[in-house]
């Protein structure tokens, strides 16, 4: 059917999930699914997801999940893969309505920012993750961060940066993105060139014109300039990002720990506000706007966050006014508990798999109390239906 | 002074409230009545209702009720032998930390099972049980001695004597001996969740140092098979 694809401009962004809608409904029926059941689909090319599937689960197959997910899952989510031995992610609303968007925008404008929030649970890392998946798949380049609270609380060393005498280091924190970034971006790391020359200290140095996974390599050897390592990664691409040749997602989860508060303290016990964090620095310079040839997606995140109130969930109030103004403008894309369909969908899914196990859970009882107990919330379903 | 009548004392409530009122281990009046909790006894229509039910039922719309005691639950999911597991795990009070301990251990037997279970080939499918509750009540059942020894002193010296346990006695024990066995045994590192699945899992299985210890404490009883005409009950 035609599916008319919209031009996002900055003036309207017109809700395409309305249109969608109206067309599928008109043409043709559901697409006939393997008899496995109603709430799976075999569609694994997020490209391909439609209002149709809007409910349903897709299989992402596992080598798929060990390149492009190195890092990202929610933990609760990698141990249900563990014991099922599938990645099955529901395909829900707001995923489709950024799909939407990213698909129909122009990569010759400034990048797009578009920011995921919602209560506690809802499924806001999911979206997130389900986004990075369409993106690997079309071969875009994914700088992904799956938790930026990381960067700002609970970090062991903390080093006086090299390259600007203010700023502090995170040699381990860097040290581990760059791993996960390699793992899951193999073939960019080769294309991609340097443009200027870098020293790392006095005697080593990348020329210019090597290929970017040399960089990545030396901040994995030189732990103390991962850091900097990371900042280099993150300016090549952010200025190569316009020519086009290729797409870059920058994928940030919790952006709200960039302009927060950090529990870190230096030496002499005064508080490091994050600026003064290297990764943090260049992090923030990557989610602003002034580049083109790709988009920026984020989530909110409250329950990482510090020296915020637990209710707190929309984003004047999780990213404070500095935060807010450095991002203003983007595009709000709220995440709710499960619909009514959704939550048969996934408790569909528990019975089939075998997760309730209890003989009561099978019962039209046992599941009006699980609907009532956990409230639609996707993670309270999680959590109740872990002993049942 | 003559007392007011007994009768009329009985059928009066309490007079006098103090400002704390304590609830379900004070005496209460015999007239207050026990809470229904089941959801199928008052889904029943007029008509069903025997004579006995009905007479029932006008009584307690008038009679006063006693407060619902924290562990009785409506919830299709509830299971008196898991609540007691959870009470006798609790410490200091702290029945939030007890139940979700309990709720890690179950999904922790889960999780081990699924994982067996679907690598496992297709003839041994049926004999692998996912069912957390199952392996539970199974394990503790395993676990419950048939016979105790009990301390009597006869002539000044003190015997261990054989001894029938009532059933409340030997889900006592068997509970008892694998909380212990998990607080104390262990590494001192391991989480509760972790070592009490697989202490289930082996007593379920009829092995593990809960079995070796019913089987010793049976062993002790055979051993003093001699002393059991001390007992006198």
């Amino acid at each position: 059917f035609a599916l008319f694809p919209p031009q996002l401009d900055h003036g309207c962004a017109l809700h395409v999930a309305a249109r969608a809608g109206l067309s599928s409904v008109s043409t043709q029926d559901v697409p006939a699914e393997r008899p496995r059941a109603v709430f799976h689909t075999s569609e694994s090319d997020p490209a391909k997801h439609t209002e149709q599937h809007e409910g349903r689960l897709y299989n992402i197959p596992l080598e798929e999940v060990k390149a492009v997910f190195p890092h990202g899952l929610p933990y609760r989510f990698q141990q249900q893969i563990q014991t099922f031995n599938e990645a099955r992610v529901m395909v829900r609303r707001p995923a489709l309505e950024i799909l939407a968007y990213l698909k129909g925008s122009n990569f010759a404008h400034p990048a797009v920012r578009y920011v995921i929030y919602g209560e506690r649970g809802t499924g806001k890392t999911m979206t997130l993750c389900h986004v990075v998946h369409y993106c690997s798949r079309q071969g875009w380049l994914v700088l992904h961060v799956p938790d930026a609270h990381l960067w700002v609380k609970n970090c062991k060393e903390l080093l006086p940066s090299s390259y600007a005498k203010d700023r502090l280091d995170q040699p381990l924190q860097a040290s581990v993105w760059l791993r996960n970034f390699k793992t899951s971006n193999e073939h960019f790391l080769q294309e991609i060139k340097t443009q200027k020359k870098y020293m790392w200290g006095k005697r080593e140095s990348t020329e210019e014109g090597r290929p970017l996974g040399e960089v990545v390599e030396q901040g994995l050897a030189r732990v103390r300039s991962a850091s900097d390592a990371v900042g280099v990664v993150l300016r090549e691409i952010k200025q190569q990002s316009h020519r086009g040749s290729f797409r870059l997602l920058v994928a940030v989860d919790g952006v709200n720990a960039l302009w927060g508060r950090s529990t870190l303290r230096k030496e002499d016990k005064s508080p490091v506000s994050p600026e003064e964090l290297t990764l943090v620095h260049n992090l923030r310079k990557m989610v602003r706007n002034d580049w083109s040839g790709g988009a920026i997606v984020t989530t909110l995140s409250q329950t990482g966050s510090l020296f915020k109130r637990s209710s707190a969930y929309t984003p004047h109030e999780l990213l404070g006014k500095e935060g807010f103004d450095a991002l203003d403008p983007f595009v709000p894309i709220p995440v709710s508990n499960y619909s009514p369909r959704e939550f048969e969908s996934c408790y569909g899914y528990y019975l089939e798999r075998k997760w309730l196990q209890h003989e009561k859970a099978h019962t039209e009882d046992g599941k009006a109390e699980l609907q009532f107990l956990s409230g639609c919330n996707p993670r309270q379903l999680d959590r109740l239906a872990g002993p049942l | 002074m003559a007392a007011p009548s007994a009768a009329g004392l009985g059928r009066r409530l309490r007079a006098w409230l103090p400002r704390i009122m304590p609830v379900r281990w004070s005496r209460y009046n015999p007239s207050y009545l026990e809470p229904e909790v089941k959801k199928e006894s008052y889904q029943k229509p007029l008509e069903e209702l025997t004579e006995e039910e009905r007479e029932q039922m006008e009584l307690k719309a008038v009679q006063p009720i006693k407060a619902a005691p924290p562990t009785l639950s409506s919830s299709v999911f509830s299971d008196p032998m898991i609540s007691k597991f959870t009470n006798m795990m609790m410490k200091s009070g702290n029945k939030v930390l007890a139940r979700s301990l309990m709720s890690q251990t179950l999904e922790a037997i889960k999780r081990k099972q699924l994982e067996k279970y679907h690598k496992a080939p297709e003839n041994e499918k049926e004999t692998i049980e996912c069912n957390p509750y199952v392996i539970f009540h199974q394990a503790l059942k395993n676990c419950q001695p048939i016979i105790g020894l009990s301390n009597i002193t006869k002539g000044g010296k003190t015997y261990q004597v054989p001894v029938p346990l009532t059933d409340n006695r030997k889900r006592f024990l068997a509970m008892k001996w694998l909380i212990t066995e998990c607080r104390e045994n262990k590494h001192r590192r391991t989480m509760m969740p972790e070592k009490l699945s697989q202490e289930l899992l082996l007593a379920f299985n009829n092995e593990g140092p809960v079995i070796k210890r019913k089987h010793v404490l049976h062993k002790m009883a055979e051993a003093n098979r001699a002393y059991a005409h001390f007992r006198w009950w």
